[in-house]
């Protein structure tokens, strides 16, 4: 067989390792067990008929936007978590890095399998979600029209627009996409933690102290930067979580999207490209550790 | 002259223990060659340094000192590794892919593609002799086989060197007998073999060359043939022997100064027995269904 | 020695990504995002479990939980818990008009209502304060409610009601009739209740005779019976020659 010269950086290989970490994790029960427990979250709000249409509008798309919050970080940390310790333990590892595969595409494959899987889920959820949104927001407008049968056209009119505005709102594209590139840093944190932690139980763990700090981390920071009369401890230790740690608040657009907001263009590109710039810069620092590591 | 294909230069390892004071030295100033064309075998206990050399050769690990060749190729350069096809020890695989997607996965990894890859692939499972379970998931393949397809895809890119693991560790005497015969097979074709294992007597059928290690230095190294050879004994095997005859060539060798020290019936292996004794049984039921 | 260069990596990226971090918060407290602050006071408002739920994102989940509480409060009319749950959703969720708006109307509406008729009370003297008190409270919501959404008409329009249902002050809610019509998205019927509020004000009857004339004349769908009744009373009161007047509605 003529050999063709070696590529360093080959899609072909990255692919096919990406497209076997996807299959691998669609064989993880963990998945189906979120995913399950995700949609019946989201389908189950259709039984919220309860309070007024404003509010069960509000309260449909606070479960199934958390629901999609919750299940893509948790999901992102689970998945990546096990994938170095499995290969290790199946010494799959070896005899893909025995082959002329660079171990940055090893990383870049795995991870790549990882947020397509993220990628599919969110969509399946959103998909789920805009459905039950529509179905209710057709219930409530044929109920609001017979209600409103006695009223002037204008009036109608003007409640049925009020009926659509608090349903659909084009804002909730952005913030799930924000929720998924949050999922997407989570990946890459953790991928770069599983490089040198031990097992898949520890990085899960320590994912899971990062998830929570992280949301914490904005407050650190705004504490750490007023010049309080705190002492130099509690400055080192707000300074450290501020350096170290990725503020996950700012990707939580959805809370104040519910409530109303429209994201500015600007804004979602910004912060965006913030996420995707930690994801990049945690992949990076995972292959750092593990360009060298012992196999 | 051709470059070996594998050359190992002064190799040290020290593996840093953390909480300990002394780091465990795993592989003291190693030099040796492997020519092409050989079956070279890495012997030694558990512990003595096979592996962390095999794995130093494949660049998943780095030398605290000296370095590795692979047909003239640093073993840390990543194109190095694009003739050499690596069966670790043990190996599980993708339990959930099955023998057929497992080579694909393989092969692509190689940079093939399409019906290259397809033809290959068919071709790796005929070798291997496992082509009535290449749609069976990995999860039902017993050790021998999970070897077999383990050797497949250590041969997916058709390289010039095979490094095996203790390739028969594990697996039943039939099994190995099928493993020794396709690496004999390999040799064949040209392709260099280095096998570590701790199986002795299957070693010495099939290795030309051997290196003992102990505690990370190369102790005894050289051929086969040459290290066993008890220097002043022959062996001489004779059929339809009468007892006189025996006689005579004790006294015929007394004359010449020569010592007739053992005689008696000429044993066959307990292994040969084993196989002669179960593979009726095994031809009727075809190789793959173990 | 890789440890050490981690480490660095990690801290010199911090360095670089916390102004990138600072500017896109203050980016999103500007435009009302994350208007909360999570600190210990509202750990004590809301709990453990609802403080560690929000810090994880889910604010707006806890606030709906909380805001199905004072709904079940409310029904109970345990008006206390109805106003500590809602001075919680509305610290949470500070940019949904919803609970703004559902607080100040179970204050200023409900509660009051209830305190006016409490058989337990029997003097009325004190009935009068605790309506009064519970008028305030509602006040307040809303006041505070515009504080955090000044570019929405809706808590405008409110208030503005409250102050005409309520308080009977008809100037203010002519004030805030009028603000809530200057935001976009507002519906047409503020101008005219505007205007409505105005001509019941002493000493701004011409004023509000202008106003509605000019509604009158802009679009044939602004004459409503309570448009064209309003316009004639002014007319008469304000002594409009006959000339001017705008003809009578057809019976």
């Amino acid at each position: 067989m003529s050999r063709p010269r070696h590529r360093m950086f080959s899609l072909g290989r990255i692919a096919a390792i990406a497209a076997n970490a996807f299959t691998e994790l669609t064989r993880l029960k963990t998945f189906y067990v979120l995913l399950v427990f995700a949609l019946l979250l989201i389908g189950n709000s259709i039984f919220m008929a309860q309070l007024t249409f404003q509010e069960e509008f509000q309260v449909l798309k606070d479960i199934a936007l958390g629901a999609m919050s919750i299940f893509t970080s948790l999901l992102a940390i689970v998945a990546t978590a096990r994938l170095i310790p499995q290969d290790t333990e199946d010494r799959t590892l070896y005899t893909i890095l025995a082959k002329p595969v660079a171990r940055f595409e090893y990383l870049l494959g795995k991870l790549a399998g990882v947020l397509l899987l993220l990628a599919i889920s969110v969509i399946i959820m959103s998909a789920l979600f805009f459905v039950v949104l529509k179905v209710r927001e057709q219930t409530v407008l044929s109920e609001t029209m017979r209600q409103m049968q006695a009223s002037s056209p204008d009036q109608m009119a003007e409640a049925l627009s009020a009926v659509r505005a608090s349903a659909f709102d084009v804002n909730l594209f952005p913030g799930i996409a924000i929720i998924y590139v949050k999922a997407c840093l989570l990946a890459a944190l953790t991928l770069f933690i599983s490089t040198f932690a031990t097992s898949t139980i520890f990085t899960t763990v320590l994912m899971v102290f990062v998830y929570f700090i992280g949301h914490l981390q904005s407050t650190a920071r705004a504490h750490w930067l007023q010049a309080n009369g705190a002492g130099w401890i509690t400055k080192l230790f707000l300074a450290f979580v501020a350096l170290f740690f990725p503020d996950l608040q700012l990707f939580n657009l959805v809370d104040d999207i519910v409530a109303g907001n429209a994201i500015p263009h600007a804004l979602f590109i910004k912060t965006a490209t913030l996420g995707f710039f930690y994801t990049g810069f945690y992949l990076l620092l995972a292959w750092s550790v593990f360009y060298r590591k012992e196999l | 002259m051709t470059e070996p294909a594998v050359a190992v230069l002064g190799v040290t390892k020290v593996f840093p223990v953390p909480f300990r004071r002394r780091p465990v030295v795993a592989v003291r100033d190693l030099n040796l060659e492997v020519s092409a064309g050989q079956i070279y075998g890495l012997l030694g206990p558990n512990g003595s340094g096979k592996s962390t050399t095999l794995k130093i050769l494949l660049g998943l690990v780095s030398p605290t000192q000296g370095r590795t060749e692979i047909f003239g190729r640093d073993s840390n350069l990543v194109d190095s590794r694009e003739a050499v096809g690596f069966l670790p020890e043990s190996p599980y695989f993708y339990k959930y892919l099955t023998g057929a997607e497992t080579l694909r996965f393989y092969g692509r990894l190689c940079g093939l593609r399409g019906a290259k890859l397809r033809s290959r692939v068919e071709e790796l499972l005929e070798l291997v002799g496992l082509t009535g379970a290449r749609d069976r998931r990995l999860g039902g393949y017993s050790k021998g086989m999970l070897q077999r397809i383990g050797l497949a895809q250590a041969l997916v890119q058709e390289p010039k060197l095979v490094v095996l693991d203790e390739p028969t560790a594990g697996v039943d005497p039939a099994g190995a007998r099928e493993i020794r015969d396709l690496i004999l097979d390999l040799k064949r074709r040209g392709i260099t073999i280095l096998l570590s294992s701790h199986l002795l007597g299957q070693v010495q059928e099939i290795c030309d060359r051997v290196g003992i290690l102990a505690n990370g230095v190369l102790v005894r190294e050289g051929a086969v043939h040459d290290l066993l050879a008890i220097e002043n004994q022959t062996d001489v095997v004779l059929e339809n022997a009468s007892p006189e005859l025996l006689q005579e060539i004790e006294a015929l060798a007394a004359k010449s100064g020569a010592r007739l020290i053992e005689q008696g019936r000429s044993r066959t292996s307990l292994e040969r027995l084993f196989l002669d004794a179960t593979r009726p049984a095994d031809e009727a039921k075809g190789r793959n269904h173990e | 020695m890789r440890i050490v260069v981690v480490i660095l990596g990690l801290a010199l990226f911090g360095a670089a990504k916390l102004p990138a971090e600072h500017a896109l918060s203050r980016a999103h407290r500007q435009l009302h995002f994350r208007a909360v602050d999570f600190d210990l006071a509202m750990r004590e408002q809301i709990g453990q479990l609802g403080f560690v739920a929000g810090l994880s994102g889910f604010r707006s989940l806890v606030a709906d939980v909380l805001f199905v509480q004072a709904h079940v409060a409310w029904e109970r009319t345990e008006w206390g818990r109805v106003l500590l749950l809602f001075r919680q959703v509305t610290t949470l969720q500070p940019r949904s008009l919803l609970f703004w708006d559902m607080a100040a109307w179970h204050m200023a509406w409900n509660a009051s209502a209830a305190a006016i008729r409490d058989s337990t009370q029997p003097r009325l003297a004190l009935r009068i304060k605790a309506q009064r008190e519970y008028f305030q409270l509602g006040k307040d919501f809303l006041e505070r409610g515009i504080k955090n959404n000044p570019d929405r008409p809706q808590l405008y329009e409110a208030l503005a009601r409250l102050y005409r249902d309520k308080y009977n002050d008809h100037e203010h809610a002519a004030e805030f009739f009028e603000k809530a019509a200057a935001l976009p998205g507002a519906p047409r019927y503020e101008k005219r209740f505007a205007a409505y509020e105005l001509s019941h004000c002493e000493g701004r009857e011409s004023e509000a005779y202008e106003r509605l004339h000019a509604l009158y004349a802009s679009s044939e769908s602004e004459r409503l019976p309570t448009l064209i009744h309003r316009l004639k009373d002014l007319e008469t009161q304000l002594d409009i020659p006959l000339a001017q007047r705008i003809p009578d509605p057809v019976p």
